[in-house]
Order: structure tokens, then sequence, then C-alpha cells
């Protein structure tokens, strides 16, 4: 085998690949094209997953909601819940900006490959976060729900086109159906971005188990 | 300054550029994910060239970015497993006719070296490239001791994929 491996190696080393070379004209060009490396595709979600939660606050109807946690009465307790959280997804972003900034291409590939993973985990907790938060949002509210003895007051609209409906039914309905609206949305979510880093980082993690395998 | 820079990189990357194309040819199996993985290996090696400063040599430099790149960085050779699948089933049929010729058997070996998986193939890439097991380690970040180990283990891999 050795022998086989270094009659590989001479032939190898005086190999000219059967690859037309390239120009100068065409490595010019090449070095303006866009990267489509992991590290890149992190960023991209990364910043995604920091900033789309965000805009749902400018969805329309969002300010009726805001009404509508006055009237339950939680509003207090939404500030409150907001400014941690923001306090929270800062220190996540200032972190995920410090673990970014120490990859480099020029690290060994063992290093490499650790401090993408890194990265990525600071990612994963902060969509845990996220996510947990969601839950105690939506509970938050199905409990205001259920405490609200005035439920046709909290949502005037709703209160004024199920005029038949008792009020305790339709408090039941509202629970149930945010509930369940909140499962679907919570478990889409966490689904989606299981998936989307599993596609992502799946090789890597693969070769840093290979290369860490040996090290113990 | 910076046309200079680039005049300067892309100089220097042409002259070495049999590197890039080994890894590319090692790491994908046609023509097109070749090309798109030379791209991005440039792409990485010129966005780290501000940093190199002539410290190594340029072509020490390169293999570092290069194998990086191919084992790391790059992800869209999914298809990989399926090709090496099926070159494995064409190529045990062959390996009777083992020993024939030199020709054969170096075209056997590069078939089975390219069936191995990404961090094999680092290993295997810097050996023929006659790096000794410091300049191994110190790329790929594991211990000499590790390199040696790994480099026999994929000997022996080598010989199973060789004689079934």
């Amino acid at each position: 085998m050795t022998d086989e491996l270094e009659l590989l190696k001479k032939d190898w080393q005086k190999k000219e690949f059967d690859i037309p070379k390239l120009s100068y004209e065409d490595i010019h060009k090449m070095i303006w094209k866009k990267s489509s490396s992991v590290v890149k595709w992190i960023l991209i979600i990364s910043i995604l997953e920091f900033v789309l939660p965000q805009f749902l606050y400018f969805l329309p109807g969002m300010e009726d909601s805001m009404q509508v946690y006055k009237n339950l009465g939680v509003s207090r307790y939404f500030l409150g819940l907001s400014i941690s959280y923001y306090a929270v997804v800062f220190y996540f972003i200032y972190q995920f900006y410090l673990r970014f900034k120490e990859i480099s291409v020029l690290d060994n590939s063992k290093n490499l490959m650790r401090k993408i993973i890194k990265t990525r985990r600071t990612v994963k907790y902060y969509v845990i976060f996220s996510l947990a938060i969601s839950t105690l949002f939506f509970f938050a509210i199905i409990m205001a729900i259920y405490l609200n003895n005035d439920i046709t007051h909290a949502f005037p609209e709703i209160g004024n086109r199920l005029k038949d409906f008792s009020p305790d039914k339709l408090k039941v309905t509202l629970m149930i159906s945010l509930g369940i609206f909140g499962l679907v949305f919570i478990a889409g979510l966490s689904l989606f971005y299981f998936l989307l880093y599993g596609l992502l980082l799946g090789k890597l993690k693969k070769n840093y188990t290979e290369l860490s395998r040996l090290e113990i | 300054m910076n046309k200079e820079l680039e005049h300067k990189f892309v100089t220097e990357l042409q002259d070495n550029q049999n590197i890039v194309h080994k890894v590319c040819t090692l790491y994908t199996n046609d023509r097109d994910s070749h090309n798109d993985l030379f791209q991005e290996i440039t792409i990485q090696l010129w966005k780290a060239y501000p940093k190199f400063r002539g410290e190594a040599k340029f072509s020490t430099w390169m293999y570092r970015v290069a194998l990086n790149t191919a084992i790391t960085l790059y992800r869209k050779n999914k298809k990989r497993i399926d090709t090496a699948d099926y070159e494995s089933i064409i190529f045990k049929i062959k390996a009777d006719e083992y020993d024939e010729t030199e020709e054969l058997q170096l075209k056997l070996m590069y078939k089975a070296v390219k069936q191995l998986g990404d961090v094999d193939k680092a290993l295997v890439f810097l050996y023929l490239e006659d790096k000794n097991y410091t300049e191994i380690s110190d790329t790929l970040g594991i211990s000499e001791v590790n390199a040696r180990v790994k480099m026999n283990r994929i000997k022996t891999k080598l010989r199973t994929i060789l004689k079934p």
C-alpha cells in the first residue's frame, strides 16, 4: 500500500490536471463575485431571525391588539416583558457579533469549524429564547382572557359580531383557538429553524466530529 | 493601492492555480461544481489576502484557505455520496484487473481516494503534496500523533477499497 501511495504521490505532483488554465481576466472577474459560504448564510439567516420578529409590530391590526391588551388589563406586563425581551435580544446580538468576528478562514480546520458551530449555537439559544417568550406570550393572553370578566368589552369587534354567543362560550372558544394557533405557530417555527440549520450545517458537523474523534 | 493589491493577488493566484484545481478535483465530480468551488475558494482567498502580508509563502497559505473552504465553508456538493456509490460499484468489478499496468493502478487509486470522506481526503491531499506531519497537523488542527494514526487508518481504508 505504501508503495502504491508513493506511486500516486509521484504522479500527483507532476500532474497537470485536465482542466483549462484560468486566465488573469477569469480570476480577476471571480474576486468580485458573491460568496455563498456557510458563514455568509448563517449571517443572513441570523439577521433575519433578529429582525423579522420586530416587524410583527408594524403589521396592520397590531394597534388594535395593543388596545385589546389594554382592555384585558395586561398592557403593563406587556411593557415590562418587552423591555426585558429587548435587553436579552441585544445581549444575544452582541454575543453573536463577538463570535462571528472570531471566524477566520486562516484558522486551522478544526478551530474554524468549532467557531462556526459556536456562533450558530448563540443563534440557537436565541431561537429557543424567542420560542419560549412566544409560548409565554400566548399563555399570558389565554390566562388574561380566562381571568377577564367582561370579555365582550375586551374584544369589542368580536363581541358585537357574536352578540348571540354567551360570554362564557365566547371565552372558551377564544382560549381554545388562541391555544391551537399558538401551538401551530410555535411548532411550525421550531421545525423551520431546526430543518434549516440541519441542512446548512450537517456536513460541517460531520467533519468536525470526524476531526475531534481522535482528540481525547 | 487597492488596484496594486488586486493585481498582485490575481497574478499570484494565477501562478499557483494548480493547487486550487487539485483541491477542486478531489472534492467535486463534475466541471460545473469544480468551477463553482474554484470560485468560492478564490473569493475566500481574496477576502483573507489583506491579512496574509507575506508572512508565509503564498502557496502554504493557499493550502489552508482552499481546504477550509472545501471541507467547511462550501456546502453545495450534496449529491456526492450517490456518485461515490455508483463509482464504487464499477470500480470494485474492475479491481479484478488490478496489477496489470501502472496506469490502471493509478486510475484505481484516484478513484479510491475520491471515495474517502472530506477529512480523510484533506489528509491524503496534504500527504500527496508532500507536506510533513507537522504541517498536516497545523492545517487541520489535530495533533501530529493523531495525524499519523489517521493517515495509517486511511491507508488501511484505501486497501480495503482496492482489494474488497
